[in-house]
């Protein structure tokens, strides 16, 4: 891949109501020149760094705040990382574990351009040593 | 404003500092350019003995390899950054973030810096992902006012 090239992950969120294939349709029928590659969580986008960020920016009109990007090290289809050449997929723990939480940053997101206010959330403490001798005592 | 991000590739953070109009600085971009530098050839990931020369600088001879290995990556980003989000809590599959003493190490430089810091927990409900947004925001808000 050469410079000025760029690799981008677009995962939807799981409350969105878009599907991957809704999105590789739009981003094909852009007719801009980059390679999209359909997969489970959104698609991958590669090509020019500024035609990708425009793409991101078009796609995000679909569902402003239920479609996410990031940056991705490997191009597409790269034989380390490309299942079908038996790559190793590091990262899909990272992606699943991120994907069930893109929902609550949607709400988040919803919440905001509201002008809602949060409210705060109290933390759990830490259990006390004295609690946790008597508990230990009475087992 | 250049972001360093912490857990390094985390989507929700990428995306959140991208948003709000900043650049976030991230463990992909790093490893794009050794993944794609044609000029050496060490696959699969064209990690030169230099790399390894790098993390000495942020970590002593006698801390492991892979620790030394990720702040070689990690450190030069905070070396740019003018601002830091860091996420605590994630769970053990959330990136990178298997190496607890690699998190310690990449708090106490963010700290050494001196560069604003916001601390936020990993979101497990929806009232924690309203906190998320509201405290990144609020913290870009005020970082724009200082500047």
């Amino acid at each position: 891949m050469s410079e000025g090239m760029e690799t981008r992950v677009i995962m939807i969120s799981p409350s969105s109501h878009i599907t991957p294939d809704q999105l590789t349709r739009m981003i094909h029928m852009s007719g801009k020149k980059v390679t999209v590659k359909e997969t489970c969580y959104g698609c991958l986008v590669e090509g020019p760094s500024e035609t990708v960020r425009e793409i991101r920016d078009e796609i995000r009109n679909l569902d402003p705040n239920g479609i996410f990007s990031k940056v991705r090290a490997y191009p597409c289809g790269d034989q380390r990382r490309c299942r079908a050449k038996h790559g190793t997929r590091p990262g899909y723990a990272q992606l699943e574990t991120e994907w069930k939480a893109l929902s609550y940053i949607k709400i988040g997101l919803d919440a905001s351009n509201r002008g809602e206010k949060p409210k705060e959330v109290t933390q759990k403490k830490q259990l006390s040593v004295t609690k946790f001798k008597k508990i230990c005592e009475v087992g | 404003m250049k972001v360093f991000i912490d857990p390094p590739n985390s989507m929700i953070l990428f995306d959140l500092v991208e948003r709000f109009g900043h650049e976030p600085l991230c463990a992909m971009i790093a490893l794009r350019e050794m993944v794609n530098n044609t000029e050496i050839d060490m696959p699969p990931m064209n990690i030169s003995l230099d790399d390894v020369v790098k993390g000495l600088k942020y970590a002593g001879i006698e801390v492991p390899s892979g620790i030394r290995g990720r702040l070689a990556v990690w450190g030069p980003l905070i070396e740019e950054a003018d601002a830091a989000i860091i996420m605590e809590d994630a769970p053990f599959a959330f990136g990178c973030v298997g190496c607890e003493r690699s998190n310690q190490m990449v708090k106490y430089l963010i700290k050494k810096r001196g560069i604003p810091v916001v601390h936020v927990s990993y979101p497990e409900n929806e009232e924690q992902g309203k906190l998320i947004v509201s405290k990144i925001k609020e913290f870009f808000e005020k970082l724009k006012e200082i500047s």
